[in-house]
Parts: structure tokens; sequence; C-alpha cells
């Protein structure tokens, strides 16, 4: 399967579904995707930074600096109580979006 | 709450936000860097392929970075606000732990801010605000002159012709002004409505189109096609109750029916009283070459882009042009152009502004006084100071905690200032004198809700600035030294206390010199002898309209009928007619010339005319000091007769008895002269206006005035006037009554006893001087406060030197002219500077006063005795005080 372009909006889901399991920095953050995604989407890593800044901007996230597995400064995002609720809806409106679309494809 | 507490510990824990954002990119390299490492690649190829997974780190940098200066922003904002919340709750609570203190200051303040306000909306409303209409600086008025003498009118054909040629005009029109007015009939009571004649061009002048319908086409201006009429706004409203079917209707004016065709905006009603109606002006075709009866009042619509000035300059041209087209009427007379506005606006823009220069006055005293307030509160404070400046408080800190709490007074100054202004507002609007236009349309609205918070920003920050530097910057070691009593106050403090009272002292000078001079005004013009005998006398408008009336023998026989009438009612002595009454503001002249007394040209007599039945003179109480009143045997036909007044008696006839000597008097018909004998001379009165001149003055015999005198279809229009033993009000309906039941379909109007039209030609004066009166006492009772406050601090604070004096033998006598001294050398300072201020302010009014000028000495004199024992008072209370201090007691530890 080739790789494909993230849909806008969409990273923004995956970020607060990476960050539901607890705090993680950013490089975490963008190697769960990875994982998750089996690299089937492709994301430019930088991309994560002004996402993750600007979910913070609007509190669904929040950030402290900590230090890292390596022992250096990193700085941990968690998701708050905001983010939760967002991650909640987003996801919903996702499957019913996907699921719409599936059912249209099936049938044409 | 909880997230910017965090945000902001992490703000004190991070670096700088261009920091944070490299440091978390760099970290993320690294560690993608040293992954690519374990799988085996060489340092150089895993970092370059970090970097290519990255994508553009720089602009990732960038916005990253752009987002934290944004929120970073953000914090700052809310910190400054709740920064700001903090010392407000701070500044107030301490205003309610010192009430008395609170009160005063809110109080002071409010009555400067609301006096402000409310002279300040209505200036916005009658100045200010533009005009209703598109380019107001391009409207003007084309006046006539004669070799730079006053304003006049214009002929019709002269109108006609810069019509044609005037290039500097998009559209001309004319009126006769606002004196022609109507009998409405039909529906309801039959009214008397002010209304106006205008060419075709008239509402295109103004750039108004109509809220309904429309207005007159050039073919309506014409005669025999004119019976159309435009209705006002207020007309609209309160005759036909705001009903849009009333376009196309027929009304019945003078009797004649005409189509309503339109009705204006409301915008376009510019005074309560004005115009109600328009009909075409429609000059048939003999105007066109009427040069010499100049009667036209000319408007212009100024091109886009030509000045007043070069209107004026093409003006010049044509009035070169007129004298060739008609040399006799035309001679040596020029043409100029005055701006609509400042013709509207007639004195009121200098009169408002010197108001609002006198309240700014009052506003300035207010805050010296609080100013006052606050630098003897900030020296009750100055323990409180220094133990916040020890504590670490910076002095900026303190600054701007003290200012916040002058920001608290000044607004719950302004708005307790809305209140007042409020009030004061309804008052100004309720006593404002007739004629000041717009004047209906003041209010408290948004823009002058928004000065008036900006007024008390501005002031809070004017009397609170210099108190908050000084309250915050104690003087440490002293207050150590003395233990908190301190014993003299600092010398630098004296001085801006002495320097503000001084400052309060002259303001109040300034203002009551103003006051004192209108006051001598309207005394004076109070003083004036009138001529004739107002009281008792009731005077009405009767008005024969040309539709009902064709000839004008037969309406001066229906006025001759009520005038007869009304002399049968019981109560009334007696009853005449005139064709314009004493003091209101009207006047027309003619050309006099007397037999066997020619005059160069240029150098002619002026007289001004009023027709008068027999019986006026004894009914207004003018004396006839020689010769004999109008009897009924001077009617049409029999030999022309005239009385004179005294002045046209002595300039006419120097040194000679004028009785029986004849003069004429120019109308337009007549080419020769025709003769008048004089019968009488009449004591001089005060024709237009108490504060005008007597001019020379003749009486024509109303049964003899013919139609030449009222205009050819012109309605015969007279004031009515009936001396009455008793209350003349009492007998309106009376008089009603009485013209009624010659003719039913004749109105009067415009009812008036004799001393309301005095009181009313004063009533300018009057408003000035009441205003300007009432800032002056808030004026004096605010600096004698100021000074009150000032005074009683210094002896507060000198208790223990008093006591001490006392200790070692001072009598009381000695305590007390020590601390009068003491408050008088600044109050004398301030008289002084005070005299010079006023001086010069009082000039700016030299145009409103009457009789005294603008430095009157004795005037000057009084108002610096009022004030020296205002301020005399104002310290003896507290010297008083100071002088029963107990030594013992002062000097207790």
């Amino acid at each position: 399967m080739a790789k494909m372009d993230l849909l806008q909006g969409t990273l923004d889901v995956l970020v607060l579904k990476a960050l539901s399991w607890g705090p993680l920095h950013g490089y975490a953050v963008a190697r769960w995707i990875a994982q998750r995604t089996e690299e089937v989407l492709r994301i430019e890593e930088g991309a994560l930074y002004p996402a993750l800044h600007r979910m913070e901007e609007r509190g669904w996230i929040e950030a402290e600096w900590g230090v890292s597995e390596n022992n250096r400064r990193a700085k941990f995002y968690r998701l708050t109580d905001l983010g939760r609720r967002e991650l909640h809806s987003e996801t919903t409106s996702w499957q019913r979006y996907a699921e719409a679309v599936g059912k249209v494809l099936q049938t044409a | 709450m909880a997230s910017w507490r965090r945000s902001f510990r992490l703000h004190l824990r991070g670096g700088t936000v261009e920091q944070d954002v490299e440091e978390e990119i760099s970290f993320h390299l690294d560690q993608r860097t040293r992954e690519l490492m374990a799988e085996g690649m060489s340092p150089s190829a895993a970092r370059e392929e970090a970097l290519r997974v990255f994508g553009d780190a720089g602009r990732v940098r960038r916005e990253c970075q752009e987002i934290g200066r944004r929120r970073e922003r953000g914090r700052r904002r809310l910190e400054a606000f709740s920064e700001l919340r903090q010392d407000a709750t701070f500044a107030l609570r301490q205003l309610r732990k010192a009430p008395g203190f609170t009160l005063v200051a809110v109080l002071t303040l409010a009555l400067g801010i609301g006096a402000t306000a409310a002279i300040f909306s209505i200036l916005y409303a009658v100045v200010l605000r533009p005009l209703p209409f598109p380019h107001p600086e391009r409207l003007v008025h084309l006046w006539a002159v004669d070799q730079g003498e006053d304003a006049r009118s214009i002929s019709p054909g002269n109108f006609l012709e810069l019509r044609r040629s005037a290039r500097s005009f998009e559209h001309l029109s004319a009126s006769p002004g606002l004196d022609a007015s109507f009998n409405l009939t039909g529906d309801g009571e039959p009214e008397r409505i002010v209304g106006s004649r205008v060419s075709a061009g008239h509402f295109a002048t103004f750039g108004v189109r109509p809220a309904l319908g429309r207005t007159f086409s050039a073919p309506e201006d014409e005669p025999g096609r004119n019976q159309v009429a435009v209705l006002s706004h207020q007309l609209w409203r309160g005759r036909f109750g705001a009903n849009p079917e009333v376009v196309g209707r027929s009304i019945l004016l003078n009797g004649l029916p005409h189509a309503v065709i339109g009705v204006m905006p409301a915008a376009f009603d510019l005074q309560a009283k004005g115009t109600e109606l328009w009909v075409p002006l429609a000059l048939g075709a003999d105007e066109e070459a009427n040069y010499g009866h100049s009667y036209l009042r000319v408007l212009g619509r100024l091109k886009p882009g030509v000045s007043p000035a070069e209107a004026g300059a093409e003006l010049v041209a044509i009035a070169k042009r007129l004298e060739e087209i008609s040399p006799e009427s035309n001679k040596s007379k020029g043409l100029r152009v005055e701006p609509y506005v400042d013709r509207l606006l007639g004195g009121w823009r200098k009169r408002l502004l010197v108001l609002l220069g006198a309240v700014g006055c009052v506003l300035l005293i207010a805050c010296v006084n609080v100013a006052n307030l606050l630098l003897a509160r900030g020296a009750a404070r100055s323990r409180e100071m220094a133990v916040r400046a020890a504590l670490g408080a910076g002095q900026g800190r303190i600054v701007r905690q003290l200012l916040t709490e002058s920001l608290v007074l000044g607004l719950a100054g302004a708005l307790a200032g809305v209140g007042v202004a409020f009030l004061g507002l309804r008052f100004l609007v309720a006593i404002g004198p007739p004629g000041v236009p717009r004047l209906d349309q003041a209010a408290i609205d948004g823009t002058v809700l928004a000065c008036t918070m900006a007024l008390g920003l501005a002031a809070s920050v004017l009397f609170g600035l210099v108190p908050a530097l000084r309250t915050a910057r104690p003087d440490l070691q002293s207050m150590i030294k003395e233990g908190g009593r301190s014993l003299g106050t600092g010398a630098p403090r004296d001085r801006v206390r002495s320097a503000l009272l001084a400052a309060e002292v002259a303001l109040a000078l300034v203002l009551l010199a103003g006051a004192g001079l209108l006051i001598q005004s309207a005394v004076r013009l109070d003083q004036v002898e009138t001529g004739f005998d107002s009281r008792g006398v009731l005077t009405a408008q009767l008005a024969l309209p040309g539709a009902d009336y064709p000839e004008v023998p037969r309406a001066l026989a229906t006025v001759e009928r009520v005038i007869a009438e009304l002399e049968g009612l019981p109560g009334v002595e007696s009853a005449a007619a005139t064709s314009i009454l004493p003091l209101s503001g009207w006047n027309t002249s003619s050309t006099t010339e007397i037999e066997g007394h020619p005059r160069e040209r240029g150098e002619e007599l002026d007289g001004s005319t009023r027709t008068v039945s027999r019986g006026y003179f004894r009914t207004m109480g003018i004396p006839l000091l020689r010769g004999r009143d109008f009897t009924a045997a001077d009617r049409e036909g029999a030999p022309r007769v005239v009385i004179v007044n005294e002045t046209l008696a002595r300039t006419g006839w120097p040194g000679e008895d004028p009785i029986g000597k004849r003069l004429s008097y120019y109308t337009d018909d007549e080419d020769e002269p025709v003769w008048h004998e004089v019968v009488a001379v009449a004591g001089d009165i005060r024709q237009t206006g108490l504060n005008v001149e007597v001019r020379p003055e003749l009486y024509i015999a109303l049964a003899q005035s013919g139609s030449n005198r009222w205009g050819g279809d012109q309605s015969v229009s007279v004031a009515l006037a009936v001396k009455t033993a008793g209350d003349p009000a009492g007998q309106t309906s009376a008089v009603r009554q009485a013209v009624r039941s010659v003719d039913p379909r004749l109105p009067i109007f415009a009812v008036a006893t004799m001393e309301e039209i005095r009181r009313e030609s004063v009533a300018t004066t009057r408003f000035n001087m009441l205003l300007l009166t009432a800032l002056g006492l808030i004026g004096l009772v605010l600096a004698a406060v100021g000074i009150y406050g000032v005074i009683a601090y210094f002896v507060s604070q000198r208790t223990q030197e008093i006591g001490l004096r006392m200790a070692l033998g001072a009598t009381q006598g000695r305590v007390l002219a020590m601390v009068v001294l003491q408050a008088l050398r600044p109050v004398l300072v301030g008289l002084v500077v005070g005299v010079a201020g006023a001086a010069v302010a009082t000039r700016l009014l030299s145009s409103l006063l009457f009789g005294v000028t603008a430095t009157d000495p004795p005037t000057f004199a009084g108002v610096v005795l009022v004030l020296f024992s205002a301020a005399l008072l104002a310290s003896y209370l507290p010297a008083q005080r100071a002088a029963r201090v107990d030594p013992t007691r002062a000097l207790a530890p």
C-alpha cells in the first residue's frame, strides 16, 4: 500500500489519541503515530510541533518540562479534560464520516 | 484560574519562547539521529536522514515561535488586567474606608464633569454635529451689499440673472425667507403655519430628498401651476398624524386648494419652530425685470472644489454686469457669499464656546480641589507608604496603585456626573432662549457619554498624578526620626499646595468676572427705557389671506371691524393694529425724503416704517409729544398724513418744528414722491431690540396704507394689541372669540403679552447671564471649600507647633493672624493672576455685553472683594480652631 498524505485536522486527532495513554514528549508522539499507523500515513515530523503548540494554546493539552528516558530536558505534553472531550467528539464524528463514505463506496 | 497559574510557572522554569522552541526541536532531531545510528547508520547520514524526515525545520520554528509569542502576549494582558483588578479592588476598599473624603471628592468631580458634559452636549448638538445635508460646507447664502454695508436681500431680476450666468454653483434657489405664513383650513381647526415660498431648486440646493413623494418640478415653479405643497416632518406628524396617504391629497392654504406632493425627512427640521411647509415661489413674468425691489434670500450650492472665495470673485464680475443691466437699481452694489452654517448658528457658536470655557474652569477648580484632598490624604497615609516601600514595593508600583485610586474616583465622578449632566441638560433646554438651532435635539447620547468618561479619565490623571508622585516618595528618614509625628510638613509639599490654591482662586476669579459682567449687562438691559408701557397689553397676529380678501381695502376694513369688536370687550381699554410689534426683532425701512431738505445720493435718510391703526399710541402707551393721533378722517383719498418719532424729527428737521411739514418714503410703483404731512411727533421707543439704538421712524396710517404696503397677492398681516385693565393673558379667549365673530375663518396666532415679548427679546442675554452666574457660583463655592480644606489641613499639621508657640506666650490673636496670613498669601497671588487672566478672558465676552466694557473696573473690584471675603471666611474658621489649641494637650507625647 502506497503512503497517504494526512488529511487536514486528522493529525490533531492522532496526537490527542497518542496522549490519551499518558504524557509524552513530541518525539514519542511522532513515534507512537508512526508505529500505530504502521507507517501508512506519511507525516512530516516537523508539522507535529505547530500542531502541538496550537492545541496547547486551545487548552486541549498542557505542557511541562521534564526529563527524558536518556536524561535530557524534554517538553512533555498531557491531555487536559478539554482535550479528552475533544478527542471523544472527534473520534465519534470521524467514525460516522468513515462509515458514511464506506457505505457509499460499497454500494457503488 | 488553574491553567494560568500553571503557565505562569512554566514561564518561570522555561527560557524565552525562542529558546524553548529551539530546545524542543533539537531534542527531537537528536533522538531521531540517535535511533537511526542505533540501526547502523553513520552519524552524518543519520543526521541527514533525521533532518529530511523532519521537514522544513525553519518553518516549524517560525510557526511555533509565532504561536508562543501570541500566547505570551495574551498572558501578559491577563496579568496586567488582573493586577488592575487587584488595584481597583484595593482602591475601592481604601475609598470605602474614608467615606467622607470619597463623598466630597466624587461630588466635586460629578459637579465639574456633569456641568461640562451638559454644556458639551448642547455645543455638540448645535454646533459640532454636521448639518443633515450632504456637504453642508458647500451651502452658501448670497447677499447684496451696499459699499460694505450689511447683507441685504436680492431682487428677482438679479436672482434670475445670477441663476443664468453664475458658474460657481451647482444649484441656486431663492425664497422670500420665513415670513410667508399660511392659514391652513379644511379638516380641523383653522391653523396658522409658518411656510416658505421657494424656487424649484430649493431642495436640490440643500441636497435633501423627500421622505415621501417628491418636491417641486420646474414647471410647478410658474404662476398658475403652483398650487402644490411639500410638508415638513413636524407638520406631517402634528397635523396629519404621520399618515403617508396625505401625499396626493388637497389642503386649503389661504383658502386655495394645494396638492400635497411630498413630505421632507425629520432631519430637515433644523429648528423646533422652523418652516412647516413649502410652496413654489413662482415668480411672475413681470418679476423678471424687477431689479429694484430686493426681497429674495438666495441660497447656493457650490460646485465641488469651488471655494466660497472663488465664488465671491465670480460674483464681483456678475455684480458689474448687473450694474450695466440696471444702472439705477444696481448702482455700486456688490454681491457676497456667506457660508450657510455661519448664518444659521449666528452668535451661538461663540456663546457656547464661551460657556464651554467657563464650564472648563469649573472642572479645573474641581480637579484642583480633589488634588488638594488627595495630597492631604497622601500625607496622612505616608506611614502606610513608607511601610509598603520598606516591604519592597517599587515606587512605580505604588504610583500605579495611587493612580488607580484616582481613576476609580474619576470614573465614579463621571458616572455621577452623567446624572448631573442629564438634569443639567433638561434644565438648560427648558430655559434655553428661542431660536437656538437644533437645541431640542441635544441629548446625553453615545458621543456625550464617551466624552464624559474620557473627561473622567483625563481629570483623574490631572488631579491624581502630582499627589501620587508626592505620596509615593515619603521621606523615610524623617518618618523614622519623628516616630510618625511630623513637626512641620516638608516645604516643597506646601509649595505645591499653595500653587494649587492660587490656581483655584485665579480660575474662580475669571469665572466670576465673566458672570459679573453679564449680570451688569442684564441689569442695564432691564433698565433700558422702552419708551412704551407694556403693562396689561396682549398681542396676537392676524392674517387675512389674499384668496378670501382679494382687495386690500376690504381687508383693512375687516381689521378695523376686529379692532372695534375688541374695544367693545369688557375690561379692554383700547385696541389697535400694527404691522410690526416693538421688540419683535423685525424691521422694515424705506428711503425717506424730507421736503425742502434734499440729500445727496448715498446720504439718504433711512426711516423705519410702521403701519399702525389709530389708537395704537394710546394702546402701547407711547406718548405723542406734539400734534394729534390719526383719526377716522385720515382715510384713503384724504390728504396723506404721517407721524414721526423724535429721532426722525430731530434728524429730518434740525431746529424746526416738523408739524405741518411734509415727507415722502420710497415705494415700488411710484416714481414721483408722494408727500405726507407730519401730524404728530411720537416719543422714541426701542423698536427692534432693547440693545439696538433708536432709529428715525415713521408711522403710516393703516387706513391710508393702500395695496403697495402689503404687496400684490400677499395677504394683509397685522399684529393686534389690546390694552386691558387686568391680567392681559386672561383675555386670550375673549380676543379669539371677538375675531371669530367678524370672520370665523380667521385664526389668530402667536398670542403673547407685551411683557412676554419683552422678556423673550432679552432671553439670550438672560440665558448667558444665568448660566455664567451659576457656573461662577459653583466655582466660588468650590474654591472656598478648597481654601477651607487646605487651611484646615495646615492647622491640623501644625497643632504641635501652635501649641508650642502658645506655651511660649503667643496670644490667641497672634495665632489667628499667623494662620490667616499664611492662607492669604497664595490667595493674593491667585487674585493677581486671576485679574490678569480675567482681563484677557473677558475680551471674548465683549460681543455679549451691553452697557459695560469687558474690563469694567467696578465689576472687577467687586469680584475681587467677593473672592477675598470668601477666602477670609474659609481660612478664619480653621484658624479659630487653631487659636483654641490647648498647649498641654498639643505637646503631650
